[in-house]
């Protein structure tokens, strides 16, 4: 058995309830453990704010996020439209141990999404941006 | 989400709870500065009660961290849940913001 959500998400901050809402219902129905749910929000908020934040120059724009659950593997994959973004090549890793003075504030999300996710795979097609990530579900 | 706050001894005790991710992250930031006096010298972070948080809260956190140790103040983290917890780890925070398991103890630790 598995269950598969797709959602058009536009370049809105508000937009993020909608998602926290329907992981929340998933997971309702699936009974998953809090932590799982806790992980799939995550990379669902921050992979989708980078999205909003940096994908586009200005404007509303649309991409989609699937959500897929099967017995063993939460699958998320967002496919968007804007500038080429390959979170494997082009995100810096955040500088984690400096002194409180020092710490950058930021640059953190991406970072969060790697640690969170079993497998990333990134292509780049027609134009757009595929970014597809895999939690285990037994962690 | 919500931000309670009350005084022990010279500890300022701030207690946040239910979720705090990029849709109100900038409201939690003013719940706790509002909190905050100039003359707070030792603030507990108690988030036994905070079901989430992702990179925008934990943002507010070293902004919070920032101010405190520009006004001489300590601050330490308590009661965190697992997936708080390995949040706090993987961005480093642990290393700069003491984490203990019990409100007790955090302030025994500042005080």
């Amino acid at each position: 058995m598995s269950a598969r959500i797709d959602l058009k998400v536009e370049t809105r901050h508000e937009e993020l309830q909608r998602i926290f809402e329907t992981v929340e219902k998933l997971a309702e129905e699936e009974d998953w453990p809090p932590a799982l749910t806790f992980k799939t929000n995550l990379v669902l908020e921050e992979f989708g704010l980078n999205i909003m934040n940096y994908g586009f120059d200005e404007g509303i724009h649309t991409f989609d996020v699937s959500l897929t659950s099967s017995p063993d593997t939460i699958t998320i994959e967002f496919v968007d439209d804007g500038r080429p973004f390959n979170p494997l090549e082009d995100a810096s890793a955040p500088e984690l141990d400096s002194a409180i003075q020092d710490r950058a504030i930021g640059g953190l999300g991406i970072h969060f999404v790697m640690e969170m996710t079993d497998d990333f795979q990134y292509r780049r097609e027609n134009s757009r941006n595929h970014s597809t990530m895999v939690i285990r579900k037994s962690d | 989400m919500n931000v309670e706050s009350r005084r022990e001894g010279t500890s300022l005790v701030l207690k946040a709870d239910g979720r705090v991710d990029g849709t109100n992250a900038s409201e939690f930031q003013d719940a706790m500065k509002s909190e905050i006096n100039e003359s707070d010298r030792a603030v507990v972070l108690d988030l036994q009660d905070l079901t989430y948080i992702s990179s925008a809260g934990l943002r507010v956190v070293l902004l919070i961290a920032k101010d405190l140790q520009r006004q001489g103040a300590k601050m330490a983290a308590c009661s965190l849940s697992d997936p708080v917890r390995e949040v706090f780890v993987i961005s480093g925070f642990d290393k700069i913001i003491p984490i203990h398991d019990s409100q007790d103890s955090a302030i025994g630790a500042l005080s």
